[in-house]
């Protein structure tokens, strides 16, 4: 959504964290925070959860139903072959052709996943708030519609919790 | 768990996160180096020999190999084997370290996983133009054909091997990018060139860097971690069944895939300490990749050389002890005496005994004598893979069908070229990919110097 945004920029995760938790006191709603690496404090500032761990097993419980009924399928269903006498149905040594491929429908399955939640692909139109978060600088966006009224004591918190720079600027965001 | 005050800081120098950007992204940057273009030259000259032998292989025919009836699988299953060998350190690494939570793993898992998917992709050549016809290999795939549907044997060791090789080519490959998508949006923002923030944008897939990214970014990389440790040691156990799943004396043993995966971790390791060597140097990251790293992969080094040590002993007491004639001759007579005894000695030697010295401080902190070791034991390796085929396949059961093996300029050619594309993939992720993982360096950091004490110890010993 296009809003006019307020971002303010830190230097330094102390100081980030210190305005996070003010700010958050004061029952003023955090947009979103841009960090140059994955800080486990942000994330749960912001109150976010991942049920990809879930979404990952089922992939792998469907992904192993699916090759096994697939090797029964071929091997003792559609064209059965006499391999030295072997049964048909030689579960043991299907084993390793479904562990490798359970293993794969996880990898791909979660890639996608990982790329629709996280909104990550190849072409993606995107507004970045400051460019300078994935170098050395932490940012954090809130939405001036949304902190009508306190924006000033917004800012002053900001300020007073060590931000280098506090400003405005119209930014298109997820929300 | 990581302890400061054991390893000592992972980050020398003082670093703030802007250097550490600044500092990978350089090579990048920066024109390209003399030497780069030298050793790209030769690797090239390398590549085009390859290409020269595999066309002699596809357009006259597995007849240009010096492989025969009895040694069916000559030097590009050796080759085979030891790429993937190496191949297997990348994802080891940084797989076993991350779930491991050993954050010494940083600055040294992107090269090590670069290494991986290009070894990789050089080792699946190999089966590929075994299978003589190679434009028909894609009848491996078991997909729903016209000829009958007739599909693939799922029992079969080859066809195993077929689905491993493929999945980690894939899985490694991806795990790889993945953790480079954060690298290239700060190549991306910090780029003044409207190309290159062309390219890298493209590539980053329109990363930012916000915690909702974040947050998905370390679940895919937990997710992906534990299952691919899974396929770390399953892979290299599926090559051993090529040879332990058959009846030829030598290969029938069941320390097999165990021995195979260390000792693919074990070539893997002393390349990545090869390359970190190179990369250090050549780049001057001497404060990313510390010497206590290069010491934590020595260490590592003695520790799997032992277990190489006791796999071999291993199999020469079960050859004795198990009272077969086949056995007791594959091994005394093929391998530890007779026409293959210098082999089977260098696979010792290097493997077994010349990794010792990593024991003396000095030698692990002698950078030039650990790069001589790390290529002893790639050398080691590929003999191990020579003894463990050749000797087996050109004496077994039949005096009448005994046989000795060369290999042609052909497949020497083959193996050169490999030799090149590894050396040119290398070469090319030195000059366009960031070599260090720089969000993962960047969150380290802190861990480095929350107390300048620390800073007082570099080592535990």
């Amino acid at each position: 959504m296009n809003k006019t945004r307020i971002v303010g920029v830190f230097d330094e995760e102390n100081s980030l964290m210190a305005a996070v938790n003010e700010v958050k006191k004061e029952g003023i709603e955090i947009n979103e925070i841009y960090t140059p690496y994955p800080m486990h404090e942000v994330i749960e500032a912001m109150g976010k959860k991942t049920r990809f761990t879930t979404a990952a097993f089922l992939y792998g419980f469907f992904g192993a139903s699916g090759v096994l009924a697939f090797l029964y399928y071929t091997s003792v269903i559609d064209w059965p072959i006499n391999y030295g006498g072997k049964p048909t149905n030689a579960f043991p040594s299907f084993i390793v052709v479904t562990i490798i491929l359970t293993i794969l429908t996880v990898t791909i399955a979660s890639l996608f996943t990982f790329s629709a939640r996280a909104a990550i692909f190849p072409g993606k139109v995107y507004d970045q708030p400051d460019e300078r978060s994935t170098d050395d600088k932490f940012v954090i966006v809130f939405d001036k519609p949304g902190v009508e009224g306190n924006v000033e004591k917004l800012n002053a918190i900001l300020k007073e919790k060590g931000a280098l720079e506090v400003y405005e600027k119209e930014l298109n965001l997820k929300k | 768990m990581y302890k400061t005050e054991v390893r000592g800081p992972l980050i020398l120098g003082d670093k703030n996160y802007r250097q550490i950007s600044d500092d990978v992204i350089a090579p990048i940057n920066n024109p390209i180096p003399g030497w780069w273009k030298f050793s790209f030259f030769i690797a090239l000259m390398m590549g085009v020999f390859g290409i020269l032998a595999l066309y002699q292989t596809v357009a006259v025919g597995l007849g240009t190999w010096g492989v025969n009836n009895s040694v069916g699988w000559g030097w590009e299953i050796i080759n085979f084997v030891w790429w993937i060998g190496i191949g297997h350190a990348g994802t080891a690494f940084s797989i076993f370290l991350l779930i491991l939570r050993q954050k010494w793993r940083t600055s040294i898992n992107r090269a090590a996983e670069a290494m991986t998917v290009v070894a990789v992709a050089c080792a699946a050549i190999f089966p590929a133009i075994h299978m003589g016809r190679v434009w028909l290999a894609f009848f491996i795939f078991p997909y729903p054909n016209t000829r009958g549907p007739l599909w693939v044997n799922f029992n079969s060791p080859l066809f195993w091997d077929f689905i491993a090789i493929s999945a980690y080519l894939l899985i490694s490959a991806s795990f790889w990018y993945f953790g480079i998508v954060p690298d290239f949006a700060t190549i991306r923002d910090k780029a003044t060139s409207k190309v290159k923030k062309a390219v890298y944008g493209f590539f980053a897939f329109g990363w930012t860097g916000s915690s909702r990214e974040w947050l998905r970014y370390e679940a895919l990389s937990y997710v992906l971690g534990g299952i691919a440790a899974v396929l770390v040691v399953s892979v290299h156990s599926i090559v051993s069944t090529d040879f332990a799943v058959s009846v030829i004396p030598g290969w029938h043993t069941t320390v097999f895939p165990p021995n195979f995966v260390v000792g693919a971790i074990f070539s893997g390791f002393a390349m990545v300490m090869t390359l970190m060597i190179i990369i250090r140097k050549m780049y001057k990251f001497q404060e990313y990749v510390t010497d206590s790293h290069l010491n934590a992969i020595a260490k590592i080094l003695i520790f799997i050389s032992l277990i190489m040590g006791t796999a071999y002993a291993t199999e020469i007491f079960i050859a004795w002890y198990s009272g077969s004639q086949y056995e007791m001759f594959t091994f005394f007579k093929n391998r530890i005496t007779g026409d293959y005894s210098f082999q089977f000695w260098a696979m010792v030697v290097c493997n077994a005994f010349i990794p010792q010295l990593f024991w003396f401080k000095k030698v692990r902190q002698n950078l030039t004598l650990a790069f001589i070791i790390s290529i002893f034991i790639n050398i080691g390796m590929w003999y191990e893979r020579f003894n463990i085929l050749i000797t087996s396949l050109s004496k077994d059961y039949l005096p009448s069908s005994w046989t000795t093996y060369s290999p042609t300029w052909v497949e020497i050619g083959i193996y050169v070229g490999t030799l090149g594309f590894f050396a040119i993939g290398v070469l090319l992720f030195f000059k366009y990919i960031p070599m260090i993982a720089i969000s993962e360096v960047k969150s380290v950091l802190k861990v480095t110097t929350l107390n300048p004490n620390d800073k007082k110890h570099t080592s535990h010993e």
